[in-house]
């Protein structure tokens, strides 16, 4: 039995389709999260079941918001090479944009911003989001500099997701930066 | 715009067997908090993870291409367990999970939904066998599943709830 999600939007950009996830991805984020490049993506310790389990949540966003994260894909190629959008588990203290490139393979293409991007426009004017923040670990160089690209600014002082709603699991330093975008221009 | 996960959705009697959604997530988190409900089940569990175990129940379906319903009052809708097809990958084979909301126990909910989700198992998506697996303590669900005619199978050891009783369904041959 195929299992879709209903109603989700496809995004396109120049190079990109933007998409919901779906259950050809989980080989791509299975990749991923057993990898090194997990780091900043996933908790300490994550294992296959783990992973899975990382994976449903992603696709059981769309359904308990209407709206979640879309994968990364080249127009044409429907493999996953990350994924990027609006994000809003409960326990964060404000709507993010989030993104977590999944694939080596596109580090330098400027891929992530097209993306991140585009699902921040899609946040502003379909969602009809007054503001947005993007919760990056201080040591994620790439991603403070994708922020920053972004026109994304340091917030000192905002609250973190750890900070919100702190749990046991949480590592005893923050190391969390709160970076806000920059709100959509009035239209002139 | 409203997301929802595309399954099919089974009716008993008094039950609805459905797709989750926002609105079960009170109930839902109710369940996960409760230390004694979850006591079998890696639990207790804070809000934040109750939101992702919920959406993870939609997105098992995607992922697998089965998965488990939210059991409702067939007339209120109002979410009572959860029941159904379930094969995460840590599991020994696929498994017909239940568990029912403390204030839903006691009614035959898990019965009347764990004969729709084994026959749906059965007849709509092919399966030849299935188990349920039970804490040894879970003397609740083990009535049950002596109710729904299982025969217990070797334990199992969970690399994280340890040691579970693996309970194996009557085949659809023995149940038609």
């Amino acid at each position: 039995m195929t299992v879709t999600l209903s109603n989700t939007p496809v995004l396109e950009t120049d190079r990109l389709i933007l998409r919901a996830p779906h259950g050809g991805d989980w080989p791509y984020w299975k990749d991923m999260a057993l990898s090194d490049r997990a780091e900043y993506i996933t908790a300490p310790g994550v294992n296959e079941s783990i992973a899975w389990r990382g994976m449903g949540h992603i696709i059981g966003h769309w359904v308990m918001h209407g709206w979640g994260s879309f994968i990364i894909t080249r127009k044409g190629d429907d493999a996953a090479l990350g994924m990027t959008g609006p994000w809003f588990p409960v326990g964060w203290p404000e709507k993010e944009l989030g993104w977590a490139i999944w694939s080596p393979e596109i580090e330098g293409t400027s891929i992530a911003f097209e993306a991140a991007a585009a699902v921040r426009d899609y946040a502003f004017e379909t969602l009809g989001w007054p503001t947005a923040v993007s919760y990056i670990h201080r040591d994620n160089a790439r991603s403070i500099k994708l922020a920053e690209r972004l026109g994304a600014v340091l917030e000192p002082g905002s609250p973190t997701p750890a900070q919100a709603a702190p749990s046991e699991t949480d590592s005893e330093e923050d190391n969390i930066l709160v970076y806000r975008h920059p709100t959509p221009e009035a239209p002139s | 715009m409203t997301t929802t996960i595309t399954i099919p959705t089974l009716h008993t009697q008094n039950l609805t067997l459905r797709a989750p959604k926002p609105a079960d997530l009170p109930a839902y988190t109710a369940f996960r908090s409760d230390s004694v409900q979850t006591k079998h089940l890696g639990g207790p569990f804070n809000d934040e993870q109750a939101f992702s175990q919920l959406g993870e129940i939609a997105g098992h379906w995607q992922l697998r291409g089965f998965g488990r319903f939210i059991v409702a009052d067939r007339t209120t809708d109002e979410a009572l367990g959860v029941v159904g097809p379930f094969f995460p990958p840590d599991w020994p084979e696929r498994e017909i999970a239940w568990s029912v909301f403390a204030n839903a126990q006691g009614r035959s909910i898990a019965y009347e939904a764990v004969l729709a989700a084994r026959k749906f198992a059965y007849d709509t998506l092919g399966w030849t066998t299935a188990i349920s697996m039970i804490a040894d303590e879970n003397i609740r669900s083990i009535k049950l599943a002596q109710r729904v005619g299982c025969t217990r199978d070797a334990d199992y050891q969970h690399p994280e709830f340890g040691a579970m009783q693996v309970w194996r369904h009557p085949s659809p041959e023995a149940l038609t």
